[in-house]
């Protein structure tokens, strides 16, 4: 028996006209996690959002929300999520009290609870004593009633389509923070192209590119893999000589100088690396200061998998 | 939470947009204007074309108005002004909330696509009834007052026959502002539908089996004449319910 899973989809597939926005997307969201959805502008995250909310239906392949297919649950799975689209859309004539009074209404909360839930959100989002009309506010404003009433029915699932985006950083602070409040509590599934949003706050992350998962773990995980693949050398001299030395190896798919004179080899095989190194350093005649295996960042790995395709 | 609840706070919603927006003032001021105005044109229209003409209509009998003339001249500016200004404002019913990305707020909490559009049509409906009976309460006092007498049956039969005109087009708009996404596309598309409906009209059996014929019963009632309106009214309301369900139908196939 597979574990819990908030979502889960099996060879997602959405096709308009010519392109296929999503491509047999695999993915599988754990109950409880921060999960950050990565990927370019235009690799297909809000068409994936789009999907696994019910507001379009899949060319082929199955979503399903907390256990259940999104094209037959309806009402019963809306009940437990909350959805922030990337630009809400708010009914300009309504006040924030009075939008997040009609959210909260359309989930049947009752009404102390939903004046608790309201002065509650309307502090969280900053907007306590405006009395203006949503009309009005500026888009910063509006992210964060966004926010405020996606968060208005106490989900079991959040969605947030690049919820920082319209944001100023004092504002992406709190939001972020207030994501990281929710750990455990409720699942969390943000897309953005923030990579600092998900190195914060993220259990695990998902890489989204031209439709497609091309990497899909625990960040920690995803960071030590592609970690294995990177080896910093440090020599007490002749760094430039060795450096061109190491670039002409069939393993070295990639050198860079480093800070401190060091030099950082991406390899393609790190067992043959490791081996070859010292004996070249050996017939340089000059002494190996360090030979580790360096540490790649998520902006690293992220530019690894999507950044060669870029246009 | 229950399928009912959503439908009530979706339909105080509505009826609140109506109150605290622009839509508060068009409609009631056109059928206002219309209610007010109509009584006392028509009681003194002999004064005004004589105040206008002059001596070149000296040889011309104007016969003495009654209260007949104010109720035609009401149903008159129902059938054509009050329904196209019908038709342009509900040109973006459904389709302005789509552009505005407020239906993807609504429609990812426990509100159902079909209920989404009922609501629509029904509480707009109820809306254009409202103001029907207020205008026509007008209407039928300023004519009693204008007039000295005022029976009520024709002008109330004539409103009723052109309040199921109304709701009609309340349907078709919904439809058309589901199917095209430009409210003035909708808008035209439903003018349309009005004037197709006019010419169909001019074939007698079409006007009396048909709701195409409602508009031209609803002008015959308020002259004072008992037009046969069961089947257009009857096919009319039929029809009505048969929009708006392939309105919620074709908006639930719809990408948002």
């Amino acid at each position: 028996m597979s574990a819990p899973a908030a979502i889960r989809t099996t060879t997602l597939t959405k096709v308009y006209g010519d392109t296929r926005a999503l491509d047999g997307v695999d993915l599988t969201v754990p109950e409880g996690s921060i999960f950050g959805f990565l990927g370019p502008n235009g690799a297909g995250k809000t068409t994936m959002l789009r999907l696994i909310t019910g507001l379009a239906q899949p060319t082929s392949g199955t979503a399903e929300v907390l256990g259940r297919d999104v094209a037959q649950a309806g009402n019963l799975v809306r009940a437990e999520v909350g959805f922030l689209p990337d630009v809400p859309g708010f009914y300009d004539w309504m006040t924030a009290e009075d939008f997040l009074r009609f959210a909260g209404s359309l989930f049947g909360l009752r009404r102390n609870l939903l004046d608790q839930r309201v002065a509650m959100l309307l502090d969280l989002a900053g907007l306590t004593g405006v009395t203006s009309r949503v009309g009005g506010f500026s888009r910063g404003m509006k992210q964060r009633l966004g926010v405020a009433q996606a968060l208005v029915n106490a989900p079991r699932l959040l969605l947030l389509d690049e919820p920082t985006s319209a944001l100023d950083p004092m504002g992406r602070k709190d939001l972020l923070e207030m994501i990281a409040s929710l750990r455990g509590r409720t699942t969390v599934f943000f897309s953005t192209h923030i990579l600092g949003d998900v190195e914060r706050v993220c259990d695990a992350v998902a890489i989204l590119d031209h439709g497609r998962v091309v990497a899909q773990a625990p960040i920690a995980e995803l960071t030590a893999a592609y970690g294995e693949r990177k080896v910093v050398v440090e020599v007490t001299d002749g760094a430039d000589e060795l450096a061109a030395l190491l670039a002409a190896r069939p393993w070295a798919a990639s050198v860079v100088r480093g800070p401190n004179g060091s030099i950082e080899v991406t390899v393609t095989d790190a067992v043959a690396a490791q081996h070859d190194i010292p004996a070249i350093v050996a017939g340089q005649g000059i002494g190996l200061a360090r030979l580790e295996a360096g540490e790649m960042g998520l902006e690293e790995v992220f530019v690894e998998l999507v950044g060669g395709e870029r246009r | 939470m229950s399928r009912s609840s959503g439908f009530t706070v979706f339909a105080r919603k509505e009826a609140q947009e109506i109150w605290r927006t622009w839509r508060r003032w068009v409609l009631p001021g056109i059928l206002v204007f219309f209610a007010v105005t109509g009584p006392p044109l028509a009681r003194y229209t002999p004064q005004i074309v004589q105040a206008v003409a002059g001596d070149q209509l000296s040889g011309l009998e104007i016969p003495t108005p009654t209260y007949l003339d104010a109720y035609g001249q009401w149903a008159q500016n129902l059938t054509q002004i009050a329904l196209f200004a019908l038709i342009i404002i509900y040109g973006g019913l459904v389709s302005a909330e789509r552009r505005s990305g407020t239906a993807v707020l609504v429609l990812t909490k426990p509100v159902s696509r079909s209920a989404f559009v009922v609501v629509k049509a029904v509480v707009n409906a109820a809306f254009v009834a409202t103001l029907l009976l207020v205008g026509t309460l007008l209407t039928w006092g300023l004519t009693a007052a204008m007039f000295d007498t005022a029976p009520g049956a024709a002008l109330w039969s004539a409103a009723l026959v052109w309040l199921v005109l109304a709701i009609q087009f309340v349907a078709v708009m919904t439809l058309l502002s589901v199917l095209i996404s430009s409210a003035a596309g909708a808008a035209g598309a439903g003018l349309g539908v009005y004037v197709l409906a006019s010419i169909a009209a001019i074939w007698q059996p079409l006007a009396d089996y048909t709701p195409a014929g409602l508009a031209s019963k609803a002008v015959a009632a308020a002259a004072g004449q008992d037009p046969a309106v069961a089947w257009p009214v009857v096919t009319s309301l039929a029809l009505s319910v048969g929009l708006v369900a392939l309105a919620a139908t074709a908006f639930r196939r719809r990408e948002l």
